[in-house]
């Protein structure tokens, strides 16, 4: 068995658009697919950051990587102007963002890892793509999760796909030797992007730690599992389940608190933070036109006293999609 | 057999460029995050995002979507505003080894008269590309850019501001006849014509009944449109440019260097690629490269030999 450890580097690598080819393709529960990259050794990337993955809008290269025969001859005739494919449906154009999840050093090699959920034709093609086949990759993109420094406690909450940077940031915490826990909210057991050794255990309105998580494999991380339907854990939101195992920690506690998931889960939780006074940063989450900053769609709201109105918009992509959750306009 | 030397140079007016290859504006910001990917010194020329006098923030999200081969936006001309642009953006952008064309939009002609007048006089500021048909902002210009009279008037007032820089008017394609208002543009001055803006469209989630956009209208761009786009540089190419000898910077759904080709057969001089940017952050310097192996191909030693040369015989 290889040992595999955590990057930890704090420098991360000026973004590229690379050819990075599966290493592995995993279920990962109900839609979800967790893909593993391989990387170059010189890549850097820090949990938050993201990467933007071509669902191949060029049929040459559609056909390339699921190894269909090509059917031009590419040494002779002048490739063909083929642009989109009209006939196969709603093909893909733009790319589409994942979260880096976890980036796992293996010897040389660096295996990236990224959480699909398959939402439509785009995610769905990235989900499909076979063992060896290129993925065409630009990243690493936007900024990432700041640990706390000092000994605070972490407590990282992640909602359905939402859970894909928190996991990497778990790793992360852990290396730094910080306190860590763990919440993963989904609506039932089988929407949480994650595998059990054993079905994880209802524990109804308890706040319990539950064993077992095989992949990821977090080590010694406090996991929580929280369903809506309490199909597994706890039965209730990630926030009441953070809620609850703040009050364990004790009020007198400093906890710093982080978040990657749906808008209304990011929104209790900054005020779960607010009221903690404690430090919140989330990860939003949004529709990205480029993701390298220039087609100006990803526009967050976010608070500006130098504005007359109060708030002016920034971009998602490049000044995310990590934010301070105090800077955010809720709506 | 010797191949020609290739020579990817032309001329846009007083504009020289070393290849045919420009950015749009709105896709390449303000050329500082695509420099993070190439030299935009590679390139033909970068057209900036619009500016406007003041900053503007935008439309509410969402401001795009994905539609079938191509995307619809509408930012809401989202910019720094001149000040800002001049202070901080065009310095950098000046530092490159490459003509600096930005587009400028407005919602009153003394607006438009400013902002070309102070970048008229900017150091660095190659072109000014006049936007008149932003489909997306009521007070964008699109109402400058449809009546040919009110066309002719701006551009007229724009002319006798502007001397240093180029004078390039982009044309909208949301009109019955695009060689009225290209006419229109030369008539009043335009030194190049630039076409075509997004076309107007919609998306609509069939469930919900939610428009895709905020906005509710955005402009459709991507491969989607380059028929379109093709027809009307042609059109512009045989009723104004090729007889009153003004080039076309054509665009609208470029991703390949075959696509190049084709618009500079229809008529253009150069090309700007806009959404491809999005889909490959790598395709302005991919497309200059393509090209020079397409002249090979042709036979051809420069893309000014191809300007206009269709084949009709079948």
């Amino acid at each position: 068995m290889v040992t595999e450890s955590v990057n930890v580097h704090s420098d991360t690598s000026p973004p590229q658009r690379l050819g990075l080819a599966v290493l592995e393709r995993r279920d990962a529960g109900r839609n979800y697919t967790r893909l593993v990259l391989a990387a170059p050794p010189a890549w850097e990337s820090l949990p938050g950051q993201f990467v933007n993955i071509l669902c191949e809008s060029d049929p040459r290269a559609a056909a390339a990587s699921e190894r269909r025969p090509i059917e031009w001859d590419e040494g002779g005739e002048w490739p063909v102007a083929a642009g989109l494919e009209l006939g196969r449906g709603k093909w893909p154009v733009v790319r589409r963002p994942l979260s880096i999840s976890r980036v796992l050093r293996d010897g040389a090699g660096v295996r990236l890892e990224v959480l699909v959920r398959q939402v439509g034709p785009g995610t769905r093609f990235l989900a499909a793509r076979p063992v060896g086949a290129p993925m065409d990759v630009v990243g690493p993109l936007g900024n990432h999760f700041t640990p706390p420094d000092d000994d605070r406690l972490c407590v990282l909450v992640g909602g359905g796909c939402g859970v894909a940077p928190i996991f990497g940031l778990a790793d992360w915490v852990r290396q730094l030797g910080r306190p860590c826990v763990l919440i993963l909210g989904a609506t039932t057991l089988d929407e949480v992007p994650a595998v059990f050794r054993s079905p994880p255990a209802a524990t109804g309105d308890a706040v319990a730690p539950c064993d077992g998580m095989a992949d990821p494999d977090l080590g010694s991380v406090e996991a929580i599992l929280s369903t809506d339907d309490g199909s597994a854990g706890f039965r209730g939101t990630a926030i009441e389940a953070a809620r609850r195992r703040l009050k364990d920690a004790g009020d007198d506690r400093p906890v710093a608190l982080y978040g990657c998931g749906p808008e209304r889960m990011m929104r209790a939780l900054a005020r779960l933070a607010e009221r903690r006074d404690a430090p919140c940063q989330v990860s939003l989450e949004c529709f990205m036109g480029c993701g390298i900053g220039v087609c100006l769609s990803c526009a967050a709201k976010v608070h500006d006293p130098a504005s007359e109105t109060g708030w002016t918009y920034r971009l998602t992509c490049r000044d995310g999609p990590v934010i301070d959750a105090r800077d955010v306009v809720w709506e | 057999m010797t191949r020609p030397e290739i020579d990817l140079c032309v001329t846009l007016g007083r504009i020289a460029m070393k290849n045919p290859i420009a950015t749009a504006s709105g896709c390449a910001g303000y050329g500082e995050e695509l420099a993070r990917f190439y030299d935009p010194s590679v390139l033909g020329a970068i057209v900036t995002k619009s500016v406007t006098l003041e900053p503007r923030q935008g439309h509410p999200p969402p401001r795009l979507a994905e539609v079938r081969a191509g995307m619809i936006n509408a930012i809401g001309l989202a910019n720094v505003g001149l000040e800002a642009f001049l202070d901080e953006k065009l310095p950098a952008l000046a530092a490159y080894d490459v003509p600096v064309i930005v587009n400028v939009a407005g919602s009153t002609r003394e607006e438009y008269l400013e902002v070309c007048a102070a970048l008229d006089a900017a150091a660095g500021v190659a072109g000014i590309e006049l936007n008149v048909s932003c489909p997306n902002v009521k007070e964008g210009g699109i109402e400058f850019g449809l009546d040919p009279a009110v066309l002719t008037r701006l551009v007229e007032d724009v002319r006798a501001k502007v001397s240093r820089a180029a004078l390039i008017v982009k044309l909208s394609p949301n009109i019955t006849d695009i060689a009225v208002t290209a006419r229109a543009a030369v008539d009043a001055g335009a030194e190049v014509l630039s076409l075509i803006n997004t076309l107007r469209g919609m998306a609509i989630d069939p469930w919900t009944g939610r428009p895709a956009l905020t906005n509710v209208i955005g402009g459709v761009s991507g491969p989607a449109i380059k028929p379109v786009a093709l027809y009307m540089v042609r059109r512009v190419w045989e009723e104004v440019a090729g007889p009153r000898d003004v080039p076309i910077l054509g665009l609208g759904g470029i991703q390949f260097a075959e696509d190049v080709v084709e618009f500079i057969r229809a008529g253009a001089t150069a090309v700007s690629v806009g959404t491809a940017n999005f889909v490959d952050p790598l395709t302005g310097p991919q497309l200059v490269d393509g090209l020079r192996e397409a002249l090979q191909r042709l036979g051809l030693a420069s893309p000014r030999d191809l300007v206009g040369a269709l084949n009709l015989d079948r």
